[in-house]
């Protein structure tokens, strides 16, 4: 049996074995290239439970061990600002934090929209669709509200469209719902709820993950334009198209899968352990990030087996996105109350600490979206 | 291990050489796909290397490996199983990354569900005995001795 088992032969197995040596050998360079700093003081008490539990657990019994090496865990960016000083380049955010939704400016300058949970960006940037509870809200960038709609237990505002003409999706307790960016036309889609994005391109056309497949739904006419099988509907972490609007990119913990609508195809690409926490194309589409639970790679969608891993930490990490120019992408790490901002090309990184301090919240503050 | 605690590179490449063929390998008799038996086995070693600082240099590091390795591609065949059974209720267009079978022990192997693939592996391929394994896969020596036997006479009925 043994002799039986070691004949199978593996298929491509000497290029798997240079591809992951180069991995594994610029993994070990980086081992220390990598500054990190023990967990910050506001965790003391989490640590000094857990010390108690390793002490005990080291005294009776072998897997204490793996206990003590939780505390010995360090956490976080060593060399990071006390605060967002500047974006590393153009363009703006939008956080979403307990105190409502803030806009930072590039120079670092932050204006809160108090008590919204939810927002995204218009197709320019110069307006901000959020969601209360209850109200669906379109705002300038300085606060000024321009038009608010009464709908119950609004959420995943997205809006698209021209200079000249607009539309927001979004799901409230009827279904999706859509309505002109004045404010105007407000009226059901589908009475289904489920994870929706705008396919880029003419016309306005709204993709939607339904029961296993991604519907594509002209939201002018109401006509169901095509169906193309999307893998499995559960645990959807994430769901967005490439910036031509030929393939979306659908994120579960375990893997991706990239949806090809006009071919009616979905190619998956695993990962060996459901550990993925979000992943987005790159603004000019040739590019996927993928934020694991402890590291973040770069890959081709053509080629996801080539991958190019930008950051790794102790993590969780949380979230990720690109800037508008592609040069830099943003992650959150909320142990360490850090975001850290990722050169594409692995060239540096630059890390703020104090996120939840600085957007007044208790729970940590999430990039709702890095526009123009 | 000792070497590459200390940071020497070579001492890491030797560390590589002589455990990534077996990890590879058993990784794929579990998942029966090269591409993510690559990413398992990459990421058994990737873990290694997060972990090197505080790893027992009394222990060994195969079976600290394979522990992470085999636990993986069942995870990994266990929900390529549950996605294909999904998907296929609705005459799916999903592209199947799985190799074609072609030997005839992959074959037999390729009939078990992951859980008994482990199993077979981990004794035939990797030499542990029914103990070891039982601790490598945190289960009843019982149902590992079962396992094994249900494995092998399944196996046995298909060669």
């Amino acid at each position: 049996m043994r002799r039986d088992l070691e004949r199978v032969e593996v298929p491509d197995a000497e290029a798997a074995r240079e591809r992951a040596h180069g991995v594994v050998v610029a993994a070990y360079g980086e081992r220390e290239a990598i500054p990190v700093r023990r967990r910050p003081l506001r965790l003391a008490a989490v640590c000094a439970v857990l010390a108690v539990a390793a002490v005990v657990g080291a005294a009776f019994s072998p897997p204490g061990e793996a206990v003590v090496d939780r505390i010995r865990e360090v956490i976080g960016v060593e060399r990071a600002q006390p605060a967002l000083f500047r974006l590393p380049t153009d363009g703006r955010l939008l956080v979403a934090s307990d105190s409502g939704v803030w806009v930072v400016e590039q120079d670092g300058k932050k204006r809160l929209l108090p008590g919204y949970r939810e927002a995204s960006w218009s197709p320019f940037g110069r307006f901000v669709v959020a969601t209360k509870a209850n109200e669906l809200a379109a705002l300038e960038r300085d606060g000024d509200v321009r038009w608010t709609l009464a709908r119950g237990n609004v959420r995943s505002p997205r809006w698209t469209g021209s200079e000249s003409d607009t539309r927001i999706a979004y799901l409230d307790r009827s279904g999706i719902r859509i309505v002109a960016g004045d404010g105007t036309g407000d009226r059901g889609l589908s009475p289904e709820v489920a994870p929706i994005a705008w396919r880029p391109g003419a016309g306005y056309v709204l993709g939607q993950l339904q029961a296993s497949e991604l519907r594509l739904q002209d939201a002018t006419t109401g006509r169901v334009i095509s169906r193309a099988r999307a893998g499995l509907a559960t645990e959807v972490l994430g769901f967005s198209w490439a910036p031509n609007g030929e393939r979306a990119l659908v994120v579960h913990p375990w893997e991706l899968t990239v949806v090809d609508p006009e071919r009616n195809t979905s190619r998956p690409i695993s990962f060996a352990a459901a550990d993925v926490v979000g992943a987005a194309f790159s603004p000019t589409g040739t590019t996927i990030a993928v934020l694991r639970a402890n590291e973040l790679v770069l890959l081709d969608p053509a080629h996801p087996r080539v991958r190019t891993r930008v950051f790794a930490g102790e993590g969780p990490f949380q979230s990720v996105a690109w800037s508008p120019d592609g040069r830099w992408l943003l992650i959150g790490w909320p142990a360490a109350d850090q975001w850290v901002f990722v050169r594409a090309d692995g060239g540096s990184i630059r890390a703020v600490g104090n996120v939840s301090e600085q957007f007044r919240s208790r729970t940590f503050p999430r990039s709702d979206g890095w526009c123009c | 291990m000792r070497g590459a605690q200390r940071g020497s590179a070579s001492d890491l490449e030797a560390l590589f050489e002589a455990h990534w063929p077996r990890a590879h390998r058993a990784a794929y008799l579990v998942v029966h796909d090269a591409a993510l038996a690559e990413d398992i086995a990459q990421e058994g070693f990737l873990a290694a290397i997060r972990s090197l600082d505080r790893f027992d240099r009394g222990r060994p590091f195969g079976p600290w490996l394979h522990r992470i390795v085999v636990n993986r591609a069942i995870d990994a065949a266990r929900a390529r199983n549950l996605r294909r059974e999904a998907e296929l209720t609705d005459g799916s267009a999903v592209e199947d990354a799985r190799e074609p079978v072609d030997s005839s022990v992959l074959a037999a192997l390729a009939g078990l569900p992951p859980e008994q693939r482990a199993v077979v592996v981990l004794r035939h391929l990797l030499g542990y005995t029914p103990g070891e394994i039982a601790r490598t896969l945190d289960l009843p020596r019982g149902t590992v001795n079962s396992r094994l036997r249900r494995g092998l006479d399944a196996m046995r009925e298909t060669l």
